[in-house]
């Protein structure tokens, strides 16, 4: 019941962020409302929000407005990988071609069998660590903004300055119990990026680099920092920020085509612990399952977070519409070892 | 730099009417992109005959953009300004100047040009590719030695 209630508050949530972003792009659509971009120059809708490629934030301020007025988009982005699957619902408003703002609500579920079994025993021991038996679900909020700071990426074509741009992101951990379990230490944190864009007509050819100071743990999604002791965020725990490098390659093969390659430098804050539960001596239950040839010890370890690589190639039939689909390489993802899988994005500009 | 070559550019003008022959004063050079244009692209536009007939579909696509095509309306004349367009975007593309025209920001300066309409003629430019047949990354070429003028295009 209580999750049920959850779920339509969700989608209510949604739904208001989404009508509140068709309001504002009705009622200015006398002056302030526009679309002069050129196809594709906004960049697509980020698993962050903000606009750029697929994880990778640009320099570009997303929505089809010119510096004389203001557009907005909507996006839904869908991730399938072996052990998990995750869902990114978000909006975000572009204005004057210089300071965007966005919003994205995520949901992760993990289909680990050795979870599971942790979640299973829980559930027994009537422990509450953020699991359900069959299906834990990691969600998240995204609320960012971005300013552009100088530059044209698009028409400079005498000057090697790019389009640079200033950005933050803050993150906030729905269900912070299994964050802990899973090693995490903080929440809610922030994110600060500088990203440079700029793309080369002659060889048809955007580039990105991105600059992003950070302790995320999968993208915020399994939390921020690391607590080495137990799963209480309590201990030794650290939150540790760090500046981590990220890049973009887009080529387009017709106005309305590219396809690239992304890259994003990931941490390593959990890696090589175990999962916590609560702070509890896990082996009585290990010894438990041992007998049922289940060998938590290593099972429940945490791998080294690997760097995310991505495949991509987008389609932008018009200025309403795009579509993204990419081949992902995420390494490993908590207690989950090599985490390929596809990607699929729709973006709605207004 | 720009005003030292404009400076240089008048004097050889000057020098040549002086000389008694009468070609006009260049009103336009070429741009430098930091990524040059291949010394292909003009005999992949098709030569100069080419660029003309991208010129002439670029007025097509322009003359039917409602958000644009009274600007250019407003100076009559069309057949001119596809000539000297094609003078132009002949010299951008590697070929000889023989551009007669007004510079572009003289052309542009009382237009109150916004990105919008700028951008409205880069679909233009890109349909206009399309049109002609001309392929996209030999399109870019045209785009990347016409980009610069945008810093005096645009003036709102």
């Amino acid at each position: 019941m209580k999750r049920v209630h959850m779920r339509s508050l969700r989608i209510l949530q949604c739904a208001a962020v989404l009508a509140a972003g068709l309001a504002v792009s009705q009622e200015a659509s006398a002056d302030i409302y526009n679309d002069g971009k050129v196809l594709l120059t906004g960049g697509v809708f980020t698993v962050d929000g903000a606009g750029g490629g697929g994880a990778v934030p640009w320099a570009t301020i997303s929505g089809y407005e010119t510096r004389d007025g203001i557009n907005g988009s909507a996006a839904f982005t869908y991730v399938n990988l072996p052990a998990l699957q995750v869902s990114f619902y978000g909006v975000n408003v572009g204005f004057w071609d210089r300071f965007e703002l966005s919003y994205v609500d995520s949901r992760l579920s993990l289909n680990l069998p050795n979870l599971q079994t942790v979640a299973l025993v829980a559930s027994l021991a009537d422990l509450d660590i953020g699991t359900e038996p069959w299906n834990s679900t990691l969600g998240m909020q995204t609320f960012g903004a971005k300013l552009r700071l100088f530059g044209d990426a698009v028409y400079t074509s005498d000057s090697w300055i790019p389009q640079v741009s200033i950005g933050g992101l803050y993150k906030k951990d729905r269900n912070e119990d299994l964050v802990k379990t899973l090693g995490g230490y903080k929440t809610k944190d922030y994110e600060i990026y500088l990203a440079a864009t700029k793309i080369f007509f002659p060889i048809s050819t955007l580039v990105n680099v991105t600059a992003r100071y950070t302790s995320a743990n999968e993208d915020g999604l399994t939390g921020f920092g690391a607590c080495k002791n137990n799963g209480l965020g309590t201990g030794d725990c650290d939150n540790d920020r760090e500046l981590r490098w990220e890049v973009s390659i887009a080529h387009l093969v017709a106005k309305n085509t590219a396809i690239g390659g992304e890259w994003q430098q990931h941490g390593n804050n959990t890696g090589g612990q175990s999962v916590n539960i609560n702070g509890l001596n896990l082996t009585p239950i290990a010894g438990a399952l041992a007998n049922l040839g289940i060998d938590l010890g290593s099972a429940l370890k945490q791998k080294n977070e690997g760097d995310w690589f991505d495949l991509f190639m987008a389609y932008a039939p018009n200025k309403n519409i795009s579509f993204v689909v990419a081949y992902l390489m995420f390494g490993n993802i908590s207690v989950a070892p090599d985490q390929n899988g596809f990607y699929f994005s729709t973006h709605l500009t207004f | 730099m720009k005003r030292m070559k404009s400076l240089l550019v008048s004097a050889v003008a000057g020098a040549t009417l002086l000389a008694g022959t009468q070609i006009a004063q260049a009103g336009e050079s070429k741009t430098n992109p930091i990524m040059g244009i291949p010394s292909a692209a003009l005999a992949r536009f098709g030569g100069e005959y080419g660029v003309h007939n991208w010129v002439e579909s670029l007025f097509y696509y322009i003359m039917l953009d409602n958000r644009i095509n009274y600007i250019f309306k407003e100076f009559g004349n069309v057949d001119r300004q596809i000539a000297l367009n094609t003078q132009l975007e002949t010299m951008v593309l590697g070929g000889p100047n023989e551009y007669q025209g007004a510079s572009m920001s003289a052309a542009h300066a009382d237009l109150g040009i916004t990105m919008t309409q700028f951008n409205a003629v880069v679909e233009a430019a890109y349909n206009a590719c399309e049109r002609n047949n001309i392929a996209y990354y030999t399109c870019n070429h045209l785009i990347a030695a016409l980009a610069p003028f945008t810093r005096v295009i645009v003036t709102k």
